[in-house]
């Protein structure tokens, strides 16, 4: 899927650089992202995955270059505005980051109450429970996390995350954790996302997942965006297996 | 039901009850629950504010006697006892009275007989036994001169005690240095307080400010998640402010009680010494002392969370 002319994107970079002290880790970036689109992002260690997707949600800012988030300039908001854009952005970690003394549903209902407290506790309820059947897990919305399995906590995280409504969602190497057939079933659950209009974009090191889904793939090598290849012609990433 | 009117709620106001119901769960309740699972961790911030607080009541409440202490003895020393012999003539006094009234640094004089001046030593603490040792009055009529400036009392007793009408042997109440040697106490005093105070004060902010670290690193998922899905500042930082100002509230209860226990027992106990030695420090004096204690309290508490997040807390 390549950009449409006419639509809007979430993300767009443009000369973006970050240092961290005299280490550069991300060196003149330049990407944008379209509503419904599946985007990975690949790379060795240290090439710079975590920087960029830091920067999208305003954990960090640019050293040089401009980050628009949509529509939102992160780069120059007030500490004051970064709630306003992190309501745009629903973010998935390696692991998981639910609270353990609540439920499934308490978890997904934490996360749409604390971002916009004029949620009742009847609308958070039900939107939680569409969220958590989406990613089905509608008859588990009463376990704790420590009675789900790791991909059942990993999609309650992803429930979590897009319950909002986000127009992006990024995901840290969200299956660093799963078994692969677990993975692949979040990696459905991101592509029933997209289809939904929302943009995804995931980090990840799992070449098989990359390979086989043939969609767009952003490639970081120490801290340069190197390749963007479109959907459909990712190829067999061989170097990506072996790093 | 045709005609009826039925009154729906008003919507801005079930939208004002749930952001209220929301900020009590997540703010006030969740703070609460916190505290109470990190009391452990937050014993030494609770004793040390204790201790700070109690400490601030009663130095306060010591100061506020010394002042009181200061203003009388700056009005004793502006007023100078001019003990007259018994055996002087009241055309004598009256002489001596005019030539005082006339002096321009006197504001007032007046006459005190030696029944009244009997009188008088038998409420200061200790003299009635001597009063009543003798079967004659030991204590002399005098004239009272209410000098306008302390510093000129020196100049009125030079003008007043080779009178012939005036006592020789002790001519008057004139002590010279005595005011300058109460103030300068009475500084050292309030210098030593100080210091003790904020010695103990920057101890139970820094051990306030570690408990709030604590409870930020036994929080940390909860604070990342509020975080990321776009909590504002104000909220994620509430509950640990919430937390701090839990600890002060308690430890400002506890040492304001003590404080205001303290105060009322002194004073029921032995009210006129009590009275003489921290004069001005009444029941409602204490009370109040003890409401700034815990008001204070809730100040340090919040104060030193709101230090410790800007410190430990990515913004």
């Amino acid at each position: 899927m390549r950009p449409l002319v006419n639509v809007r994107p979430i993300v767009e970079f443009a000369g973006v650089s970050r240092s961290y002290g005299s280490r550069l880790a991300l060196d003149d970036v330049n990407l944008t992202l379209l509503p419904g689109e599946l985007t990975f992002l690949v790379g060795p260690s240290g090439a710079g995955k975590s920087t960029l997707l830091k920067l999208i949600n305003r954990e960090i800012r640019p050293t040089r270059g401009t980050v628009c988030v949509a529509g939102i300039p992160a780069h120059e908001i007030k500490a004051s505005r970064v709630a306003e854009l992190r309501r745009q952005v629903g973010v998935v970690f390696q692991d998981y980051k639910l609270l353990p003394r609540l439920t499934a549903l308490e978890n997904v209902a934490f996360g749409l109450q604390v971002g916009d407290l004029r949620i009742s506790d009847e609308e958070a309820r039900e939107r939680s429970l569409d969220a958590l059947e989406a990613v089905g897990l509608g008859e588990r919305a009463d376990a704790f996390p420590n009675q789900l399995s790791g991909g059942q906590q990993q999609r309650v995280a992803v429930a979590r995350a897009v319950v909002a409504q986000p127009s992006l969602l990024i995901a840290d190497e969200p299956t660093g954790n799963l078994d692969q057939d677990t993975a692949w079933e979040l990696m459905d659950l991101f592509e029933d996302i997209a289809a939904w209009g929302t943009s995804v974009l995931v980090a990840t090191h799992n070449v098989e997942i990359v390979t086989r889904l043939q969609r767009r793939v952003l490639t970081l090598v120490h801290g340069r965006l190197v390749r963007d290849q479109p959907a459909g012609q990712t190829g067999r990433m061989a170097w990506l297996a072996s790093s | 039901m045709a005609g009826v009117v039925v009154k729906g709620r008003f919507p801005r106001r079930r939208v004002i009850q749930t952001v209220v119901a929301n900020l009590v769960r997540y703010m006030f309740q969740g703070a609460a629950r916190s505290w109470a699972r990190n009391i452990g961790g937050t014993a030494p911030a609770l004793g040390s504010m204790t201790l700070l607080l109690l400490m601030s009541g009663l130095v306060g409440l010591t100061g506020f006697a010394l002042h009181n202490l200061a203003d009388i003895e700056a009005s004793q020393a502006s007023l100078l006892h001019v003990y007259l012999r018994d055996q002087a003539t009241p055309r004598d006094v009256m002489m001596l009275w005019n030539r005082l009234e006339a002096d321009a640094r006197v504001a007032s004089v007046s006459y005190t007989t030696k029944d009244d001046a009997l009188a008088r030593a038998q409420r200061i603490p200790g003299l009635p036994q001597l009063a009543d040792s003798t079967e004659s009055n030991p204590f002399p009529a005098s004239l009272d001169v209410h000098v306008k400036h302390i510093e000129d009392v020196e100049g009125i007793d030079s003008l007043a005690r080779y009178d012939v009408a005036v006592d020789s042997s002790y001519p008057t109440s004139y002590d010279k240095g005595a005011y300058q040697r109460i103030q300068v106490v009475l500084f050292g005093a309030a210098v030593a307080g100080f210091a003790f105070l904020s010695l103990l004060g920057f101890i139970a902010v820094t051990v306030t400010m570690n408990s709030i670290k604590a409870a930020i690193h036994a929080r940390r998922d909860e604070i990342t998640i509020m975080q990321l899905v776009g909590a504002p500042r104000w909220m994620v930082r509430g509950p640990f402010v919430i937390e701090g100002a839990i600890t002060g509230a308690l430890a400002g209860l506890v040492a304001g009680l003590v404080t205001f226990g303290l105060a009322a027992a002194g004073s029921n106990a032995a009210p006129g010494t009590f009275t003489q030695f921290a004069p001005g420090v009444t029941i409602s004096v204490a009370g109040l002392a003890a409401l700034l204690v815990v008001a204070m309290g809730l100040a340090l508490g919040s104060g030193s969370s709101l230090i410790s997040l800007r410190r430990h807390m990515e913004s």
